[in-house]
């Protein structure tokens, strides 16, 4: 795969997140690798994506991969 | 009588949820007979725990508290134990830590030269949280589904079970929790917590001695 394909897929996959995260209602709180151990609401959780910040590129990968355990079956049947 | 060491700060919005559920971890252990330390808020700094680690020996050690690959930390944040500085002294204890990513690289130093087990997440610790719970764990519907887990695995350790068999349960009620928010009807935001509680299931190892269990010594 060439370093533009790598590219063009990374962007795919933050535009996945985002999208699924729109849909999330606003309200959701989650804390998750932040070190003042303040949770972040949909807006801040969306902000952290779109800046790929550490925090958002780690929202990006637990998505992605969760997705894929449906794909694997990971968690049906259980 | 094995030994059980508790460090739970509390200085923040999600450490007062890993306080507030590990309560009940506190009891069990002393309600089993376990000579037991709780160190808690104030208490949970570098210098009392790592005292107590090195005077006590516990066979059990739980750490609440905010991580990094290399790192776990106590109360405001203060490392505790670090692979630069001091993994030695968990070496051949039985050790939780229910932090962000010290499963990374604090881990492997921890049960390179020991009998012990370090038990952690390789990923950030995620805790989802109910908005009309009003930030009272005890009322927060969300919340449990993220922490009964990481409390079903310690109790099993409290109880004698091997780490491996206590890493087993934890990460099928785990599997059923993501499968009930991820499907469930009864609230309509539950789907988007089922993710970050899949971070957390895939996150969490135990490294080290998988036979492990609660000696009397």
């Amino acid at each position: 795969m060439t370093k533009g394909n790598n590219k063009n897929l990374e962007e795919l996959k933050k535009e996945i997140v985002l999208e699924r995260l729109r849909q999330a209602p606003l309200n959701i709180k989650v804390s998750f690798g932040n070190l003042d151990g303040n949770f972040l609401n949909r807006d801040e959780l969306i902000g952290e994506v779109k800046k790929d910040t550490e925090i958002g590129k780690k929202i990006v990968e637990i998505q992605i991969e969760y997705l894929r355990s449906f794909k694997k079956g990971l968690l049906m049947g259980e | 009588m094995a030994c059980v060491l508790f460090s739970r700060p509390e200085h923040d919005g999600t450490l007062a949820y890993l306080y507030y559920y590990s309560k009940e971890l506190v009891k069990l252990s002393t309600d089993l007979g376990h000579k037991t330390i709780n160190k808690e808020k104030e208490d949970a700094n570098k210098k009392t725990i790592t005292s107590i680690i090195k005077q006590h020996k516990p066979n059990l050690i739980m750490l609440n508290g905010h991580g990094a690959p290399h790192q776990v930390c106590g109360h405001k944040n203060e490392t505790i134990i670090s692979s630069e500085e001091n993994p030695e002294i968990l070496a051949n204890s039985v050790t939780y830590s229910l932090s962000c990513s010290s499963a990374v690289i604090l881990g492997p130093e921890v049960v390179k030269n020991g009998t012990g087990s370090f038990i952690g997440y390789k990923f950030d610790f995620a805790l989802g949280k109910d908005p009309n719970s009003e930030a009272v764990p005890a009322k927060d519907k969300i919340a449990k589904f993220f922490l009964e887990p990481s409390n079903l695995l310690f109790s099993s350790l409290l109880e004698g079970k091997t780490v491996n068999n206590s890493i087993i349960k934890a990460k099928k009620m785990m599997r059923d929790n993501i499968w009930f928010l991820s499907t469930t009807d009864k609230f309509p935001e539950a789907s988007h917590y089922a993710p970050f509680l899949f971070g957390n299931y895939s996150g969490l190892v135990a490294l080290g001695n998988q036979s492990a269990v609660i000696t009397n010594s």
